[in-house]
């Protein structure tokens, strides 16, 4: 395919390292595919320069849809649908609703925020992982550098990931 | 001269590497079960098969097959729907509460402790649903519009309330708790050698590649999860006290209960992971990730939480006394000297006394000793609530329906089949999925890291203490 990726892969032992080959890569100019690891590195994402995810926002939203369902319903039910007399107490009495509507926050924004996490990253049961080594779940950290797009010398890139400490480098190709 | 002082001692001892991280943690996975593992599993069957029995036996006769009378309508039913839903507090507590607090010890216990969260939450919930008598007609606390011209649930009444708190309690344990598994899924999807296991791990693991771009997300839902989760666990229990705390009955008329109950909860949660980490870290052999010093630390909460609960009891007292209500007085005087005094005092001693001796080191990190603590705690836990429920409600408002309370073996049995019910999912889950969170465990260890925090011997020509202090750095 035209669009298939040519990826060149150097894979290291040592989360340390790869933070430092990736900080390197960036400054020499190279573009990073992407960075796997068995791990989540701390200050990678920031030095790959991904921006921080909106999911946050989404889980605000899931969670005032929740809220303000959860308020509507009962509202509706207790007041204008069906209103019961208990002991003749008030009908619509807003401070007993705060409990349900609390729980129907929370469970709003973890099921919602969790199924957005889903898609961004097109993850699905039953998936087919494409993974770039199988021990990279294990103990091996891989960077991937995108060679059209750094419009890289193939031989100095090599160079490169090797003098930063990869134990392995390796070409790719990946379908888009 | 200074003194770097440790915030902990190593996490993960033994000098392992990320690789070693997988294959230990994976081992039971991988293999046959052993033999001390059949012969849990298969005990856990037999009381599991008794619960069954017993739980049939009173759907089928109604619950005229246990002790309850008009005076005491609650008694061993929803004493074991608290003590359960109080044991799963402490899941969700480390993996939640200690992530926000960024309490590094929690990451090689929080995998164990949800999964006992959500089997401790099926367990109540199965009290739930066999107290109501008629569990065919359980889905009637739920709001569907139905025949009788459409006739709302009360939204006013905490049995409501509770029904949405274990519901969403439920769900989103579970949904934390296979976040946090999914990296590890694709672990035991990579080592994977039989089809099977590549198959169904490969299944559930969702194509997880490890990507930077995915983890970044993992982190941000991770945090955000922890923080959801925290008010809720909170709730969850508050919401159960409610159950009480909004009748009349002297007893249960309290305002202290919420935060009394989750501090009880979160005390007989504690008891319980440690009753299963102490025995696991034996067995499993993971004595270098669930080390003493987890065991400290987790003995100090108890002993916190249950000082907590102490200073509840006693301020039930003070506050009866001092509200001159001579109901309120005497519902509290019975319990202590009334005909259930033992119950009042079993859980005194077990739950304010017993937790005292952690201030000694050597209670807080000898495992047979806290083995033998953590069956305390449970027992004293379980007893608060039998306290609570049946002296309240033993003795009411009218002295000629005054009665005692005892259950009849059907209950005893149910509340011993409920543990056959928790330890055999839990049994099921060390064998099918990674126990410990070998993701979080491996960010946390320094393998032949440059990082200065960490304090290698090797790093340092200075001293280094026992507990990886560097003096004069």
């Amino acid at each position: 395919m035209e669009s298939d990726k040519l990826l060149i892969l150097g894979i290291y032992d040592n989360p340390d390292k790869t933070y430092t080959a990736t900080k390197k890569l960036i400054a020499g100019g190279y573009e990073i595919f992407d960075v796997y690891s068995p791990f989540a590195i701390h200050g990678l994402d920031r030095v790959m320069g991904i921006k921080r995810t909106r999911l946050s926002i989404a889980a605000f939203v899931f969670a005032m849809t929740g809220l303000s369902l959860a308020l509507i319903f009962m509202i509706y039910t207790s007041y204008f649908d069906w209103q019961i007399n208990v002991g003749g107490k008030p009908s619509l009495h807003i401070p007993t609703y705060i409990p349900i509507t609390f729980e129907l926050g929370i469970l709003f924004t973890a099921i919602g925020m969790v199924t957005c996490f889903f898609i961004v990253n097109r993850m699905f049961w039953g998936k087919n992982a494409d993974i770039m080594d199988i021990r990279v779940t294990d103990d091996l950290f891989v960077v991937a550098v995108d060679v059209k797009k750094s419009k890289a010398d193939i031989g100095m890139l090599n160079q490169m990931l090797i003098d930063n400490g990869a134990i392995e480098v390796r070409e790719r190709i990946k379908e888009v | 001269m200074s003194y770097e002082s440790p915030i902990r001692d190593q996490l993960v001892t033994g000098g392992k590497t990320y690789h070693d991280v997988s294959s230990d943690i994976t081992r039971p996975l991988e293999n046959a079960p052993t033999k001390s593992w059949w012969f849990g599993f298969s005990i856990s069957s037999i009381v599991l098969a008794i619960w069954i029995g017993t739980t049939t036996y009173t759907m089928l006769v109604g619950i005229g097959a246990w002790g309850l009378n008009k005076t005491v309508g609650w008694a061993f039913d929803i004493t074991n729907f608290v003590f359960w839903i109080g044991i799963g507090h402490a899941g969700t507590l480390i993996s939640a509460v200690l992530l926000l607090f960024r309490q590094k010890w929690r990451m090689s216990i929080n995998r164990s402790a949800e999964a006992m969260t959500i089997f401790a939450v099926v367990c109540a919930a199965s009290f739930i649903l066999s107290h109501m008598g008629r569990p065919w007609v359980a889905y009637w606390p739920i709001p569907l519009p139905n025949a009788f011209g459409t006739l709302w649930v009360n939204f006013n009444s905490p049995l409501v309330w509770d029904v949405f708190a274990i519901s969403t309690y439920f769900t989103v344990s579970l949904i934390f708790w296979y976040c946090g598994l999914i990296p590890d899924i694709a672990t035991v999807r990579d080592r994977a050698k039989t089809k099977m296991r590549k198959f169904w791990y490969g299944f559930f693991a969702m194509g997880w590649t490890g990507s930077t771009r995915t983890w970044h997300r993992y982190e941000v839902i991770s945090l955000i999860l922890a923080g959801i989760s925290t008010p809720l666990v909170l709730s969850v229990h508050s919401i159960v006290s409610m159950d009480f705390a909004t009748s009349l009955v002297p007893g249960w008329h309290t305002t202290i209960f919420p935060p009394y109950f989750v501090a009880g909860a979160i005390f007989s949660g504690f008891g319980m992971v440690l009753t299963l980490l102490v025995v696991a870290r034996e067995v499993m052999g993971y004595k270098n990730y669930i080390t003493t010093e987890h065991l400290d630390a987790m003995a100090k909460i108890v002993m916190v939480t249950g000082t907590m609960v102490g200073l509840a009891y006693i301020t039930e007292f003070f506050v009866a006394a001092y509200s001159g209500m001579e109901y309120e007085q005497y519902a509290f005087f019975n319990r202590a000297f009334g005909p259930y005094w033992w119950a009042y005092w079993t859980m005194m001693s077990c739950n304010l006394l017993a937790p005292q001796v952690f201030w000694s080191r050597w209670a807080r990190t000898t495992p047979w000793f806290l083995f033998i603590m953590s069956i305390i705690v449970n027992i004293g836990m379980w007893f608060e609530r039998f306290v609570i429920i049946v002296t309240s409600l033993h003795r009411d408002f009218l002295p000629s329906s005054w009665t005692m309370y005892t259950p009849t073996l059907i209950e005893v049995s149910i509340l011993i089949g409920s543990f056959g019910l928790f330890f055999f999912l839990f049994f099921l889950f060390i064998k099918f999925l990674p126990s410990i969170n070998m993701a979080e465990i491996k960010s946390i260890m320094h393998v032949g890291s440059d990082d200065d925090h960490t304090h290698h011997t090797e790093h340092h020509d200075k001293p280094v203490t026992e507990k990886g202090a560097v003096h004069g750095v």
